[in-house]
Order: C-alpha cells, then structure tokens, then sequence
C-alpha cells in the first residue's frame, strides 16, 4: 500500500508536533498530575477503611524473574503471552469467518444468506460465555477438538459475527460506480473485491475494526472458564495463592491496557496515513 | 443476411426492452446496429433511456427481452460471454468511477495485470504511452483526488483503452464537467473518433456530434423518435420532438 504524496518528515517529528500542540504544556501537566494524586487519595481511603495492606513490592516477580543470571517470564507475562497466542490465532480465523459471511451475505445465494443470517443471529443474541462452554463440552467433543482448538473457535465465530457486520457496512457503503468501473474493465468479482472493493472498505472500517480487536483481546479472558492459562487464569490464580487480590488485578488491568491502548494509537496512526483523500 | 454483411456490424441490438423494478420502461423495443468505426451519438432529453440502453451494452444493466450480440458474441446469461464482452468494450461514465486508492497509472495498469495477465512493467509502458495520449502523464502517480474534473475523465478513458476495447461506450461523459474542462475531454475523444475507434456516444455537446458522428440517434421515452446522418439531423429534422428538443438545446 503506498502512501500519499507528502513532505518527507519523519514520524517522530510528526508524533511531536501532534502531542506538543497542547494550548499549554504546563496547564495540561498540572491537571493530569492532580488528577492522578486524587486517585491515589480516593484509592488508600477506601482502602485504609478495608484495612488493606499493599504489597506492591511483591508483584514484579510474578512479571519477571531473575534466573541464574538470565531473565525469565513470570507468570503474568507467560499468561499474557498466552493471551496474545489465543487472541492472535482466534483473531486471523475471525477474520476470515467474518469476511466469508460478509460476502455470503452479499451474494445471491438464498440458502447461504439463510444460513448466514441465522449464524449471526444465534451467535449474537447468546452470551460468549455460553458458548465457550458449549463449544468445550459439546461440539470440541464430538468434532475432535482440543481445549485450545475449542476456546480459539468459540473467540473465532464470536468475533466473526460482529466482524462480518462491520465488513459488511463498509462494502455497502461504496459508491456503486467503483462496482461498475470494475466490471466493465472485465474484471471478476474477486479480482473487484480484492483490488477494488477491499482496499478501501477495510479503510473506511478501520476504526470499529480496531474496537473488535480490542474486544477480542479483552473476551479472551473468558478461555480461563476452561482453565485456559491465559492472563486472567493466572492473576486469579496468583491472587487465590498470596491474597494479593488488589495488586494482582489491578497489575493485570494495566497489562491489558499497555496492550490495547498501543494498539488503537497505532491505528489512529494508520487511519491517518492510508486515509483516502476525497 | 448474408455472413459478410453481419461482419460490418459491430454491435446488434434487436428488440432490446428494459423496466425497472417499480414499473418504469426505460428501452421500449429498441433496435439498432452499429457499424464498425461509426461514431454514433445517442440524445435525447433526460429520462429518455440513452444511459439505461448505453448500460445494457456492456451488461451493466440486464435487458429483459431482445438480444444484443457484440462483435459475434450474444449478451446472454452465459457468465464466458458477459466477460468476454466486457474486455472488448470499453466504457466512460460521467462521474469517472476511477479507483480513489490508486495513482493515476495505477487505475490504468489494473485491468492489464488482472485481466490481460500482462506483467507490470509491460503494463506500466502502456500506461503511461495512453496517459501521454490523454495529455497527462506528468500527473501519472497523483491521485484520483489531486486531479482536476478533466484530468479525471481522461484518467478514466486511457484506463477503459488500455484494455485495447473494440467499442468504446461514454455515458455522458462531459456532463459533470466545469465548462472550461469540457473541451480537453471532447479532444481527447475526438482524436480517438479520427484514429477509427468505434465509439457509442450519449452526450448533450451538439458540437462535438456535429463533428465526429457518423450517425445521430434521437430517442425519447425509451424509443428512438428518429436517427440519421448528423446533415439529416441537424438541418433536416422531420420530427417534431426532435425539432423541439434541438431547438431547447441549441
């Protein structure tokens, strides 16, 4: 994908002009340091009246260890690595289930739009959680497949579900003269989807295509329901071993945002650099 | 019909009828052929069904009853066909539907590397020989929207040519044009009327048919009132819608 014609000025730069272009750096910083210290104050009252001890002290070994000199995964990175395997994997098959239901939904065909239209009306209306145990102790069963194999396909046709809309909208929402051009060059519908159509729907999405994913992400921690040990199954069994409830979760909270918050700042990013000029 | 009086006809349309969903007939029983290398320019006043009938040429719209046969090739739901037909005619529409992701040599270059299978420093040579042609190959990598009006419609002309089409169809191609762009685009299509291309017109610009067009179709609620030479039509017209029509455009 190339880009538009642009001065040559580095990312950085840009990065810089747009986070310095505060009206004034100080007055922002002021606001947000006092923000954060009424946090803070509100947090140790509520928990000063709980009685509650913080041990932050004991956490960093549960994200990283020291081992014989070399540095080691605690428990929390290895659950978060698991995450990003699940929701990387249940990701990419989403995908493609939202993209083939999307276009099923377009086509012609009458007993594929049925199909369809019921799988996304079973899949939406039901609650993930119900699923995952279904897909687990159901149809894993009697199809063959695994815990990781289920808890990846019970993510995969949530997720496809929402993805195939959003896909779905963003087709639709071409002008059908890009339709036509197309077809009288002679090209095929999947050449046309693919050169044409594709390219500049999945742009137009972009935005709500990053919430999915942010979602997807987020719902992974439901895989720990089937003792998956994702992020979540290991803060929760962490917390059960040193009652370290509060600083386990709210480690684990963070985690989830230093994932997800780059993530939708990278494609804002890209929302702006591919955004089609009109 | 002998088999080499056929051969003159580059396109065949016989009793071709067309109705929208909702009951409105856009073709009524349409008839007409089309000779190779002809220039023919279709008018008519709007709702008259000159785009409807030009759409159906290259299957963009789907005739509900007649034939079309282009080049020897009938339009019918043989999907071989369709596409077959589609490579050799090419078409330009009045709001350019160029492609707004890709550069000006991009939207050229598509159609040679997807459907002619050609390689793409094969095509871009193409490319950039045609947008030479159309005026414009210094603004070959901009983009759609850092072209102007004009350079858009000759953008999207070099990209229907560079399929090498045998019929090249315009649906109002000028008509969402500013007036000082009009005329870099009727140039182009004037030049490409001279080197013999067979061209299917529908267009309002009467000095463009007067100079070019072999054969002038007049049509009106779906139905062609009345055709003729461009002499026939301008100094000699028998009917009155058509008098009528040209007097409101001229």
């Amino acid at each position: 994908m190339k880009g538009h014609i642009r001065p040559k000025v580095s990312i950085f730069h840009r990065l810089k002009q747009r986070v310095f272009l505060f009206r004034s750096p100080w007055k922002d910083t002021i606001q947000f340091i006092l923000l954060i210290a009424v946090i803070v104050w509100l947090m140790s009252l509520s928990t000063s009246r709980l009685g509650y001890y913080w041990q932050w002290y004991r956490i960093p070994r549960y994200l990283f260890r020291i081992e014989e000199g070399r540095l080691v995964a605690g428990k929390l990175i290895q659950g978060l690595l698991f995450t990003f395997r699940i929701s990387g994997v249940s990701l990419v098959l989403a995908f493609a289930i939202g993209l083939g239901t999307a276009l099923v939904r377009l086509s012609g065909s009458f007993m594929g739009r049925i199909l369809t239209r019921g799988y996304l009306e079973v899949i939406r209306n039901t609650p993930l959680v119900v699923q995952i145990y279904l897909v687990y102790f159901v149809v894993g069963p009697i199809i063959g497949l695994g815990r990781f194999a289920s808890a990846v396909m019970a993510l995969a046709l949530f997720e496809g579900s929402y993805l195939s809309e959003i896909l779905r909208a963003g087709i639709v929402s071409l002008h059908k003269g890009q339709w036509e051009a197309a077809h009288s060059l002679g090209l095929s519908t999947f050449d046309t989807y693919r050169d044409v159509i594709l390219p500049q729907a999945i742009r137009r999405i972009l935005p709500p295509l990053t919430s999915e994913v942010i979602t997807l992400i987020k719902n992974s921690a439901l895989v720990s329901l089937v003792s998956l040990s994702d992020l979540a199954l290991q803060a929760r069994v962490i917390a059960a071993d040193t009652f370290l409830t509060f600083e386990v979760w709210f480690a684990t909270a963070a985690i989830y945002l230093v994932v997800t918050v780059p993530l939708s700042t990278v494609v804002y990013y890209m929302e702006k650099r591919f955004k089609i000029l009109t | 019909m002998n088999e080499k009086e056929l051969g003159d006809y580059i396109i065949t349309i016989d009793n071709v009828s067309k109705t929208f969903p909702g009951g409105i007939q856009a073709v009524k029983d349409f008839t007409a052929k089309i000779r190779r290398q002809q220039v023919v320019v279709i008018m008519g006043p709007s709702g008259s069904g000159k785009s409807t009938l030009l759409r159906c040429l290259n299957g963009l719209e789907e005739a509900d009853s007649g034939t079309i046969i282009v080049d020897g090739i009938p339009l019918d739901d043989n999907r071989e066909h369709r596409l077959e037909i589609r490579k050799e005619v090419g078409m330009v529409f009045q709001s350019f539907n160029l492609f707004p992701h890709l550069t000006a040599l991009e939207n050229v270059n598509l159609a040679q590397i997807r459907v002619r299978k050609k390689r793409k420093s094969e095509a871009t040579k193409m490319s950039m020989e045609l947008l030479r042609t159309v005026g414009i190959a210094d603004k070959a990598d901009n983009y759609p929207a850092q072209l102007s009006g004009g350079q858009q419609q000759r953008v999207a002309i070099a990209r229907a040519l560079a399929m090498m089409p045998k019929v090249m169809l315009f649906d109002e191609p000028t008509s969402a044009l500013d007036p000082e762009m009009i005329n870099e685009v009727l140039d182009v299509m004037k030049d490409l009327a001279r080197e013999g291309m067979t061209m299917v017109v529908v267009t309002h610009e009467m000095g463009f048919a007067r100079e070019v067009s072999d054969w002038v179709i007049f049509m009106d609620d779906g139905q062609i009132v009345e055709t003729g030479t461009v002499e026939h039509f301008f100094e000699n017209p028998q009917e009155d819608r058509t008098k009528l029509f040209l007097s409101q455009i001229l």
